[in-house]
């Protein structure tokens, strides 16, 4: 799991946005749930209790009008002398009987027993009844002077009474006359209840110990009795939490039973169902949001990124003409921006270098075609060195030597070379300047002999005198060119010195390349400070300045000091 | 975090829906009776016999009875299998010589009416409390055999009926044992040799209980049938075409009982009803349902013939207890088929 979260940014802003989204609505959703639950089990179960509530007042009622329909035979002198044992006419009997208990003769059956239990006459003509003991059941209940209802022993058939109440009869000198039987059939209780307990309740009426007497549903009497009572006596809930059914239970004082609505779950499987359903699609849509939303952020993250990724690809291939586009001016704008301005200036100075590198090039393409056909000068200015011997020019053999020294030092591959020899070839090419130039000049080298080793580059010296006698002692009777070297730290000092007429002083100061157009003329000097400069880098190069009191310019050639052992990148 | 909160509502859910338990079953503890009044009671009898009575017992004591039904030898067996730890209290019905074969498991008793029950039906050591006395009689069917065709045990093992006697399995129905030993003690000859000419003459056909005796009889499956007083009665007067007929060899007045299980979990409260089992007013009621009190001031119905009119076997209720396994064993045994020679 922590690795795949960790694997994309995109997984984690996802279950980010899962976390927050879901878990708040599981949280409703359970809540809602209970909240919902218990305010509908609240209203079960006040419902049920307001039902059982009216069954009782019923059953008050009743007992009421039998108990007054006890007083009302209790008055009458026909029935008191035949429970005494009067021979009466048993049409005069029944009839009496009736008249007393006309108020809830529809309501139950009511038979007269005399003291010993014997049966005199009942409301209902349809079976004749027993003879009952005094000392067993009903009459023995009733004997102790309490209306109490229970179910009668032989229940079988089906007009028989499912419940029966005896009423203790006494004469008007409180002796116990006789009983008065209370009988509740199937159709009377039927016709009670009816539309009192709501059309999907079930009315179970149960004895004080829970032994079965009726049932709105005369199918389950038994059955359902039976499972309640062991549930009470082993301590079990009636109401398992996911049975179908809810009882709830009330005991009525009146009569001694137990009063058990049953009642369908109010929060059954289908209704849980229903609730599941909702809060899974409600969390199934948070997941599609929460999705979506991811997608969306990271993509509007991931775009910006996307391009400086692939830009940074491009610039790694080395192509430098990318640009990253930036909509928004956000952080992830800024950093585009940035690196865009970055590139320009990468950009900028790759051109830088690769300008360096055509200009080096110039410069060695320049030198490879000085050297074209070397020998063959070379050999030329030998031929007439010996030429001119034979017919007695020494000049001309003087200035062919010359010429094919410097030229044989020219064209030799070694780019650097100690500076003694630069100094040779310096003197050949005086050399033959002082031939060419009809006034002459006086030329000096002054070199610390420790100085002699160090490597300079080749041809360094030669256009800055050349510069010299051309230009600086134009005009000059007494020339004098002095060649100069000094070490400074590092640093290694090359000095030609004219007595001329000197520099302009806006020449003064480090050699300007710029001016390469105005140079044109002074071609030399601006090799020599692009040797130096490319060989050595900034900081190097030519500087020049006039002789500090006096007439001449003094043209400076700055470069590292080196020896031949050092290796010279 | 998510695991966290996960946790949370989890717990918030559970205190909820607790609460809600919580508050049910307070209210419905409040009315299940305390321990003190109950009382668990085995009983083979049927239910038609033990309802009114232990109705009326709860009426009277306000004890709740927790009713538990089988054949006679089934419960006596789980009570011997939880004499660890007993569940029930009371052990109502079954043969005092079924009875007795599990003294181990019961608790003599002396009931508070001892002197009023009649000497020949107590137990000497109290082990047991008669209920009513239940003589052995034969039955048949009147629409297949005329009446004198049957009159004693030795009928029984006549050739012409062979196969066509009715007898429940003495392993499951105390009666049927008590009448098995009662029919041996009657014969009169080797115990042995009778229950094996009886099982023979069965032909293997024996009946799963009691109570399949009276209607296998009834509906012609059988023509003759070995059942007790009482229940005949009871048949013949709901109409059912059988004759009673009394051996002339003897019967056996071996009655059933009750027995107070030993450490009963409430023995007080069963005590209170062995007590009441021999009551006046118990004996008085069952007494007008063709059973014979044990009780010498209650009377037995007067269609029933008089004790003193009966022929009896001389049974010997310690031989019958302690050879009971033996006897179902040579009953087993023979049951399986005559062998040929």
């Amino acid at each position: 799991m922590k690795k795949f979260l960790s694997s994309s940014f995109r997984y984690r802003l996802f279950a980010s946005f899962l976390v927050v989204s879901l878990i708040p609505l599981l949280i409703c959703s359970a809540m809602l749930l209970q909240i919902f639950r218990l305010r509908m089990t609240g209203d079960a179960q006040k419902e049920a209790e307001e039902h059982l509530d009216r069954v009782g007042l019923l059953l008050d009622e009743s007992c009421q009008r039998f108990l007054q329909a006890a007083q009302s035979i209790q008055r009458d002198d026909v029935l008191t002398a035949a429970m005494l044992g009067a021979e009466e006419e048993g049409m005069v009997v029944y009839g009496r009987l009736l008249d007393a208990t006309q108020e809830s003769r529809n309501d139950a059956r009511f038979d007269l027993y005399d003291s010993q239990g014997r049966w005199l006459c009942s409301t209902r003509s349809d079976s004749a009844g027993q003879d009952l003991p005094t000392n067993w059941g009903v009459l023995r209940a009733a004997a102790e002077g309490t209306l109490r209802f229970f179910p009668p022993e032989e229940a079988a058939a089906a007009d028989a009474p499912l419940l029966q109440g005896g009423v203790p009869l006494t004469g008007d000198g409180g002796e116990r006359i006789g009983y008065l039987l209370v009988g509740l059939c199937r159709p009377d209780l039927d016709r009670l209840l009816e539309d009192i307990i709501g059309a999907r309740n079930d009315l179970l009426i149960l004895s004080a110990y829970w032994r079965p007497i009726y049932c709105s549903q005369p199918s389950l009497t038994d059955s359902l009795a039976s499972t309640l009572r062991q549930r009470l006596l082993k301590g079990e809930p009636l109401n398992s939490g996911d049975a179908e059914f809810t009882y709830t239970v009330s005991g009525h004082e009146g009569t001694g039973l137990y009063l058990v609505l049953r009642q369908p779950q109010v929060f059954n499987r289908d209704t849980m169902g229903l609730l599941y359903t909702v809060s899974l699609s409600s969390a199934l849509i948070c997941v599609a949001i929460s999705i979506l939303m991811s997608l969306t952020l990271s993509k509007q993250m991931f775009r910006p990124i996307q391009r400086l990724h692939g830009a940074i690809e491009a610039v790694a291939r080395n192509d430098l003409d990318v640009y990253v586009p930036h909509e928004h001016d956000d952080e992830l704008g800024q950093l585009a921006q940035r690196f865009n301005e970055m590139l320009v200036a990468l950009k900028a100075n790759q051109e830088q270098l690769v300008e360096n590198q055509k200009e080096l090039n110039e410069a060695q393409i320049r030198m490879l075609q000085a050297q074209l056909n070397p020998h063959f000068l070379c050999n030329t200015l030998d031929t007439m060195k010996w030429i001119s011997k034979i017919n007695k020019v020494p000049q001309v053999a003087n200035m062919s030597t010359n010429l094919a020294d410097i030229l044989r030092f020219c064209v030799s591959p070694d780019e650097f070379v100690p500076l003694w020899r630069e100094l040779e070839m310096l003197h050949s090419y005086v050399e033959i300047q002082r031939i060419r130039i009809s006034g002459g000049f006086e030329f000096s080298v002054e070199v610390p002999p420790e100085l002699e080793d160090c490597l300079v580059p080749k041809m360094v010296l030669q256009p800055i005198v050349e510069n010299a006698i051309l230009h600086g002692l134009d005009g000059v009777e007494q020339g004098a060119i002095l060649v100069q070297a000094r070490a400074e730290g590092e640093r290694l000092f090359l000095s030609v010195q004219d007595n001329g007429r000197g520099l302009p002083p806006e020449l003064e100061g480090p050699y300007a390349r710029r001016d390469r157009e105005l140079s044109r003329g002074h071609l030399g000097l601006y090799n020599v400070d692009t040797i130096l400069r490319k060989h050595y880098g900034e900081g190097c190069g030519l500087y020049l300045s006039n002789v500090s009191g006096g007439t001449g310019a003094c043209i400076t050639a700055v470069l590292p000091l080196r020896w031949e052992e050092e290796l010279i990148c | 975090m998510e695991k966290r909160g996960c946790l949370g509502i989890l717990a918030a859910v559970l205190l909820l829906t607790g609460c809600a338990d919580w508050r049910g079953e307070v209210q419905e503890t409040a009315l299940a009776p305390s321990e003190e009044q109950r009382l668990v009671i085995y009983t083979s009898h049927k239910e038609e016999v033990w309802q009114p009575i232990v109705r009326e017992f709860e009426e009277r004591t306000g004890i709740w009875v927790d009713v538990v039904t089988g054949g006679t030898n089934e419960l006596l067996e789980r009570i011997d299998g939880e004499s660890e730890h007993p569940a029930a209290d009371v052990m109502f019905g079954g043969g005092v010589d079924s009875l007795a074969v599990y003294a181990d498991c019961f608790e003599p008793y002396q009931c508070s009416e001892w002197e009023n029950i009649q000497a020949q039906y107590r137990a000497e050591d109290g082990l047991w409390t008669p209920f009513s006395s239940l003589p052995v009689v034969l039955i048949y069917n009147t629409k297949l055999l005329p009446q004198g065709r049957v009159t004693g045990w030795s009928d029984l093992l006549d050739d012409s009926l062979r196969g066509r006697v009715a007898f429940a399995d003495p392993a499951v129905s105390g009666s049927s044992f008590t009448s098995l030993v009662t029919m041996a003690c009657a014969l009169g000859e080797d115990t042995e040799a009778t229950i094996r000419e009886f099982a023979y003459s069965l032909e293997g056909n024996e009946l799963s209980g009691s109570g399949d005796v009276l209607t296998a009889v009834n509906n012609g499956s059988f023509w003759v049938g070995v059942t007790l007083e009482e229940t005949a009665l009871k048949r013949q007067e709901a109409g059912d075409s059988i004759s009673l007929v009394y051996p002339k060899e003897g019967t056996s007045l071996v009655p059933d009982g009750s027995a107070l299980v030993k450490e009963a979990p409430h023995g007080d409260n069963a005590k209170r009803f062995l007590d009441f089992t021999v009551s006046y007013d118990v004996q008085e009621m069952m007494a007008g349902q063709y059973r014979r009190s044990v009780r010498g001031d209650v009377a037995c119905l007067s269609q029933l013939p008089a004790l003193e009119e009966l022929t009896l076997v001389d049974y010997d209720i310690p031989w019958a207890s302690q050879n009971h396994d033996a006897v179902l064993m040579t009953w087993a045994f023979y049951l399986d088929g005559e062998e040929e020679t």
